[in-house]
């Protein structure tokens, strides 16, 4: 075990950060980022993100991790997290690729024909944008319930259904979708796992407003969508398997990213109220300390068991429900430090109201990818093997346990 | 002793619950934050009308001579649809201490309209920098005919529809004082403010002069009791609020999480889901009975001190932890604001850090036992 940069680590950071210093301009590390609230902020957040990850790939930075053969640097996890810590430092952004990246690009290379695997390249370039289309009115935590129908007509699928909670549909431009293709099989077992271009005829995106302020999810309609044969991942009706994959990757990436705050920031924020003598906030800031350090070891640890080829699996449950909990404690800290300012609002508050922003973000962190009570689930059952609750509907027909589901 | 309230304040507060459930239905608060400024008239001359507004104003101020408890009461049915109404600024922060301390000009000149629905009151006990509302960094100079006022005071709940906001501020005497001032007058800006709860709120930058009748209670008015007797009862309307927003939380969770399937079976169901309701249930009791303990004694004129702080560690730290799980048991639906949850856990939220939250009453409370002894 060796936890502090290798000479070779030290070398890679110092090439990393070397390169950043060229390209990217500096961040203030005690100024935070104006959370894109408008839709014209949002796009041009969204023209950010594409804009960098164009400079990283003709950098050869993009796909640090992604074997060579599918355009990527061919790199290790300790590199990606060491370059994820220099960037961090740099005025820049990647959000709009976390689907595409963190969560396609490694169901595809698993799964994916070569075929598919071509849209590797474009999402790399940060030319596409992808979302999930997993989530629906009436699958939420039970997302084997899903009612979207896909039928299959000549080289096509017809797809009709509404999905729910859409992060960035409407700057994406590929989505993966999971849909129903046998109602007559239990409910994993009639699931297929699609690409689907959202350019497409019969795709209806409707914003929904978000607590936060921000409209960055979305109702998505389907109408007569079709999808060439091409585009399923995967053997028809085994989609549950492969949404595992994403599944299991999402966890790992919410659970493994950075925290949108640093612990200095906070200390920053105690001085500008002059409460760094105020034993309540020393100890939440000690507190919040140690817990980013747990959180940074369990990374580590997460990193190895995915350099060993291993799937994330219960560290990445665990530790995402650790950041979950991270998130809501420390961004009420935040708020606490603010004393009677943390009760204002948008632009009459401190940095134009982004910690009140990150403190309501919490639920986005909590609930999705699964919530805190299903990575609960997760653990009791994977970690410790305590038996799966019972469930009366698991082994029926799909289409026989509808009348009961609303 | 019976630690229950009485058939009449029974009658109050089912008066109250008929009017707020009547006029502000969901649909009713969301036209009024989306076309409104923050501020339901209709629903305020309904309280007017079924005589809410004068109910705890004494009877020859023109009110019913009803006490803190009804007033809690109120802000209880209140808290429970989330209402966009200035109860508690106009009542608990304004009329009450006017009622109390006010010279007899003062309380003819403002409680007649406060009891008909006409004069809308807050006061002023935020100062920036200064955690402790009984030293005002606002000062008060002697001028020939009056007072000088000048000062900063953030977040004030309603000063934009106030006809008088009570401005606490050091005199240059060294005395405090409480003065009656006019927030539309030349010499101060109000700077309409957004906060989380998206109630009207405005920041005060006074530099103006009030006429000597202006101070509460006369040239010998106690400043220093006027704010203990203010913050008392604030804090006390605050918890009662809380009390309302976390009650009817939590009906609308139970009620939800009965009402949605997942795996084939209600949420609620699902033990891990029962318990963080009955938890939140469990919070909302001590919030309930320490408000009820606190409004009494105040109402009865008993020492009361460690009961109002008692009462607000309850409402922001058990209130903060109740709207925090039945949010989180809304799932996606709490995010989204066309779905009406979100209110209350942005209400709790705004009420936890409103004079203090859950540490900065415990720290008050352990100086007051180390100090006093219980
Ligand atoms: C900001 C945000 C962005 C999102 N983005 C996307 C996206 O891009 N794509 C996508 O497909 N989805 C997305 N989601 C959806 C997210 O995955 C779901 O919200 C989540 O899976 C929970 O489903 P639900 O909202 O239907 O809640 P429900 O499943 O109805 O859960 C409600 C409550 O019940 C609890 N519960 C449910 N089942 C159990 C059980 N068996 N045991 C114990 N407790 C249980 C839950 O933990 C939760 O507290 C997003 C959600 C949010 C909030
Ligand atoms: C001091 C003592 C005296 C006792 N005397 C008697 C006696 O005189 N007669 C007799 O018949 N029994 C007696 N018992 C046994 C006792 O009734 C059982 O141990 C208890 O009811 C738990 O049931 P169980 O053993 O089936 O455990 P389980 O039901 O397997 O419980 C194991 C754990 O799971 C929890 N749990 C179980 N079901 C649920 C649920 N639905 N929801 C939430 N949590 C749950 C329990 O709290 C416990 O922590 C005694 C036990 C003790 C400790």
């Amino acid at each position: 075990m060796d936890i502090g940069d290798s000479v070779e680590e030290a070398a890679f950071r110092a090439e990393a950060r070397a390169w950043l210093e060229q390209h990217a301009p500096h961040r203030d590390p005690t100024k935070r980022h104006k959370q894109s609230s408008t839709d014209t902020e949002q796009d041009v957040h969204a023209q950010a993100c594409r804009d960098w990850q164009r400079v990283l790939y003709d950098g050869g930075w993009a796909g640090l991790t992604w074997p060579k053969r599918f355009g990527g640097r061919g790199g290790t996890p300790w590199q990606a997290a060491i370059f994820g810590e220099e960037q961090s430092k740099f005025d820049v952004a990647t959000g709009a690729f976390a689907v595409a990246h963190g969560m396609v690009a490694p169901t595809l290379m698993m799964h994916g024909t070569d075929e598919q695997r071509g849209y590797l390249d474009a999402m790399l370039r940060g030319d596409e944008v992808w979302c999930q289309l997993f989530s629906e009115p009436e699958a939420g935590s039970d997302l084997a319930n899903i009612g979207t129908r896909a039928v299959l007509d000549g080289g096509e699928w017809i797809i009709n259904g509404q999905k729910v909670w859409t992060s960035g549909a409407q700057h994406s431009e590929f989505a993966i979708l999971l849909a129903r293709t046998d109602p007559d099989a239990p409910k994993h077992a009639g699931i297929t796992y699609f690409i689907l271009d959202m350019n497409s005829p019969g795709i209806e995106v409707r914003p929904l407003r978000q607590i936060t302020g921000v409209a960055h999810f979305n109702e998505v309609f389907l109408t007569d969508v079709r999808i060439p044969v091409a585009n399923v991942v995967g053997e028809v009706n085994a989609g549950w398997k492969i949404a595992h994959t994403t599944l299991s990757n999402e966890r790992a990436l919410i659970g493994g990213g950075n925290t949108a705050w640093s612990i200095q920031e906070l200390i920053e924020m105690a001085r500008h109220y002059g409460r760094t003598n105020d034993p309540v906030v020393r100890q939440g800031i000690a507190k919040a300390h140690s817990r980013a350090a747990v959180l940074q070891y369990m990374g580590y640890r997460l990193r190895t068991s995915i350099s060993r080829g291993e799937m994330p699996g219960v560290v990445a449950s665990t530790m995402k429900l650790f950041y979950a909990r991270h998130w809501a404690q420390t961004t009420g800290l935040a708020l606490t430090i603010q004393g009677a300012n943390g009760a204002l609002w948008g632009d009459s508050a401190l940095d134009d109201g982004l910690w009140q922003q990150t403190f309501l973000g919490q639920y986005a962190v909590r609930l999705g990818g699964g919530t805190d009570e299903i990575q609960g689930n997760v653990i009791g059952e994977r970690a410790l093997g305590l038996p799966r609750e019972p469930a009366a509907d698991r082994d029926l027909p799909w289409r026989e346990t509808r009348g009961s589901t609303r | 002793m019976n630690f229950d309230i009485s058939d009449e304040q029974k009658v109050v507060s089912d008066l109250a619950r008929q009017i707020f459930e009547g006029h502000a239905s969901v649909e009713r608060v969301k036209y009024i934050e989306r076309e409104g400024d923050g501020f339901d008239r209709d629903l305020w001359s309904e309280l007017a009308k079924a005589n809410l507004l004068g109910l705890c104003i004494p009877e020859d101020d023109g009110g019913s001579g009803f006490g803190l408890v009804e007033l809690g009461l109120i802000l209880e049915e209140q808290g429970r649809r989330v209402a966009p109404v200035p109860v508690w600024a106009t009542l608990a922060l304004g009329a009450l201490p006017i009622a109390e301390f006010g010279t007899a000009a003062q309380r003819a000149q403002w409680l007649p309209g406060v009891c008909a629905g006409d004069v809308v009151l807050s006061a002023a006990l935020n100062e920036r920098g200064a955690d402790d509302a009984l030293r005002p960094l606002t000062t008060a100079t002697r001028t020939a005919n009056g007072w000088h006022l000048k000062g900063f005071k953030p977040t004030v709940p309603a000063a934009q529809f106030a006809q008088r906001v009570l401005v606490t501020a050091r005199q240059d005497d060294g005395r405090i004082g409480v003065f009656l001032l006019d927030p539309t007058q030349a010499g101060v800006v109000v700077e309409p403010v957004r906060a989380t709860n998206h109630q009207p709120h405005a920041h005060l930058v006074i530099d103006t002069v009030v006429s000597a009748e202006d101070r509460l209670g006369g040239p010998e008015g106690d400043g220093e009791e006027q704010i203990h007797f203010i913050l008392e009862r604030a804090l006390v309307g605050l918890c009662a609020l809380q009390l309302g927003v976390c009650g009817a939380a939590i009906e609308q969770t139970a009620a939800y999480t009965s009402g949605r399937l997942q795996f084939s079976k209600p949420l609620s169901t699902f033990q891990a889901v029962g318990h963080q309701a009955a938890d939140a249930f469990i919070l909302t009791e001590p919030m309930r009975v320490t408000m009820l303990q606190a409004a009494w004694r105040l109402m009865h004129g008993l020492p009361s001190r460690q009961e109002v702080l008692i009462a607000k560690y309850w409402a922001s730290e058990g209130g903060q932890k109740v709207v925090h799980l039945c949010q989180h048991l809304h799932g996606g639906m709490g995010s989204d604001i066309d779905y009406p949850i979100h209110r209350y856990f942005l209400w709790g939220v705004q009420i936890e850090s409103t004079l203090g939250a859950g540490s900065a009453q415990l720290a008050r409370i352990g100086e007051l036992i180390a100090r006093e002894g219980r």
